[in-house]
């Protein structure tokens, strides 16, 4: 199957009808958790197959950040679910979801550290001795920050991509919110990553709430982030940009325009 | 981070990565002291974000039960889920809708739902709940289903407003609703 290509959408039941209209559509993601290793796939992908849709399971409970080696049968999830959608990729995230017999519910970060560098490289090593395609690493959104970082987010990043020879799935809306909660520049951390390993990048809605941004994926997209996919793709434009939404789904002319603003800001066609 | 032992004790190690993670789980899910070192703004914050987003999937999983609570489903479900680590969203609802009910305060349409559960699938409270081989019969708050060959019928509806048990409840039987769990 061809890489991600253009403007995609993260495809979620919700929403498969919608999905499924949209004719200059080559490329979605979909939540790998939810597809099941064998038996029937959800209709909606089935038919995003057929049309030759390039379709990227994106896993979110891998804990490929987590002090515990990774779970082997939720790897062998991943990789089954990339094999039966014939995805040339698939992705995860630089988090941890569970620790102590404990699940978060939630993509939580790691301290940027030697040590946490060490424990995410070796897992993603594990994960991809099974795997069939690449994986990209998704740099999360986070309010909290370990008391003791040791590296900058950009060494931390390069570090992890350096020494796995993964890719980046960069998520712009995570920039955006960092840089906001983190007080920093999100431009200046464009400028140190490492864009050339950028498979594709993400961009999704979030809300100011309690003197925090909330990389919600629940609301509109709002118009810095649209800034910074133009900053991105000024510097390096990625071979594609996926919209996730995962909630409040609005009518389909506003996630229409969603879809238009995504492709005008990085100069891709429109896929509605 | 955090002061060094005194006089003659031996200095202890900085605990490895995976205690932190756990420490930092625990004070987020389940109620454990904030981790040391950590700012409180941004963890109160976390914390709060991530009861919202499990409110949001548990209402996915229980649409009558935060339907039936309305505007006070966030309030309801974060009082609840605060210090309570998830099962899962169908295992968290399934355990607000029982604690809600052993309140009497679950509303009718939510007691609907959790009577059609109860008569779809056998739930302990401590493990996944697995489909019930036998017919069953569920009740909730004066909701009463019935579950035969894995279909299930709501065979009387929750009173509407509120009365004593078995006092003036109408028997929907012959207009009941066959619900697609």
């Amino acid at each position: 199957m061809t890489d991600p290509s253009g403007v995609g959408i993260g495809w979620r039941p919700e929403i498969a009808g919608f999905v499924a209209e949209l004719p200059g559509l080559r490329f979605v993601e979909v939540v790998a958790e939810g597809v099941p290793a064998s038996g029937p796939l959800p209709p909606g992908l089935t038919q995003l197959r057929e049309r030759a849709v390039t379709v990227v399971p994106h896993g979110v409970r891998l804990s490929l950040g987590g002090a515990e080696p990774v779970d082997p049968t939720r790897v062998a999830h991943l990789a089954a679910v990339a094999q039966r959608l014939d995805a040339p990729l698939v992705s995860e995230h630089i988090a941890f979801v569970r620790a102590g017999g404990l699940e978060a519910g939630h993509l939580l970060p790691l301290p940027r550290s030697r040590e946490a560098v060490d424990a995410v490289c070796a897992n993603v090593a594990r994960a991809q001795a099974e795997l069939p395609v690449p994986i990209a690493l998704e740099p999360i959104a986070a309010l909290v920050d370990w008391p003791d970082d040791e590296l900058d987010e950009a060494d931390f990043l390069t570090e992890i991509l350096d020494r796995t020879g993964a890719l980046l799935l960069l998520d712009v809306a995570n920039v955006h919110a960092n840089a906001r909660n983190r007080g920093a520049d999100p431009l200046a951390l464009l400028d140190r990553l490492p864009l050339e390993r950028v498979a594709y990048a993400h961009v999704a809605g979030g809300a100011e709430r309690g003197g925090f941004y909330h990389d919600t994926h629940t609301d509109p997209v709002p118009p810095a982030v649209l800034e910074l996919v133009g900053a991105l793709c000024a510097r390096q434009r990625p071979p594609a940009l996926l919209l996730e939404r995962d909630g409040h789904y609005p009518p389909a002319a506003e996630l229409r325009t969603e879809l238009d603003a995504l492709a005008a800001a990085a100069g891709f066609p429109a896929v509605t | 981070m955090t002061a060094a032992p005194a006089g003659d004790h031996v200095p202890t190690p900085r605990a490895g990565l995976a205690e932190r993670q756990a420490e930092l789980v625990a004070a987020l899910v389940a109620g454990g002291p904030p981790p040391p070192g950590f700012a409180p703004g941004p963890l109160a914050a976390t914390r709060a974000a991530l009861l919202r987003k499990r409110a949001g999937d548990v209402a996915r999983h229980w649409p009558l039960l935060a339907a039936g609570l309305g505007a006070g489903w966030s309030t309801t479900f974060a009082g609840w889920a605060a210090r309570r680590p998830t099962a899962g969203s169908l295992r968290d609802g399934w355990d607000l809708a029982r604690a809600l009910h052993a309140e009497r305060a679950l509303p009718p349409a939510a007691a609907e739902e959790l009577a059609v559960r109860e008569a779809r699938l056998r739930y302990d409270g401590l493990r996944a709940p697995r489909p019930r081989r036998l017919p069953a019969v569920g009740r909730a708050g004066g909701a009463v289903a019935v579950q035969i060959a894995g279909r299930v019928r709501l065979l009387r509806p929750a009173p509407r407003v509120p009365t004593l048990a078995g006092e003036g409840v109408p028997d929907a039987a012959g207009s009941a609703l066959w619900i697609s769990d």
